[in-house]
């Protein structure tokens, strides 16, 4: 989240809204998102609707979700998915933003 | 469990942020990129 948030003005100069999903409820996303300062969309999704939409792995092994990233562009077509595979399984955001650029440019 | 196919339309969705304003995936479309983050907890 830290490293999403140092780089949130390289997103917006491409365009991009950064949207986190995750299975607080309303209040945690609150408290959580003014204490960090977070910039992004908070969507608390209690009941995983969308989690199960996009088939977050939930690792039962580890009694926890991991991490997952889809980048969708424009035309709402999703041009980048990964499915982490332990926690701290999180694309760098080197990887994104030159995607971005990538799909900026045509 | 599905998942989502790369170069396919993403599914399409809509929740209350955690202010109570509804998002909807498909009102950003012909707008803008979307990272879509999928948090496991805040920690």
């Amino acid at each position: 989240m830290a490293q999403l948030r140092q780089d949130y003005s390289e997103f917006v100069a491409r365009n991009a809204e950064v949207v986190v999903v995750g299975p607080e409820n309303a209040q945690s996303f609150s408290s959580y998102f003014q204490k960090e300062a977070l910039p992004f969309v908070g969507l608390p999704d209690p009941g995983a609707s969308v989690l199960k939409l996009y088939g977050q792995e939930v690792n039962l092994f580890k009694l926890g979700r991991m991490p997952a990233q889809v980048l969708i562009d424009k035309a709402g077509v999703a041009r980048f998915v990964h499915y982490g595979h332990s926690m701290a399984d999180i694309p760098a955001n080197e990887e994104i933003l030159t995607l971005l650029d990538e799909i900026n440019s045509k | 469990m599905s998942r989502v196919s790369l170069n396919q339309i993403a599914p399409d969705f809509s929740l209350p942020d955690y202010s109570g304003r509804l998002f909807r995936l498909s009102d950003l479309r012909g707008e803008k990129n979307v990272l879509l983050v999928f948090n496991r907890t805040f920690t």
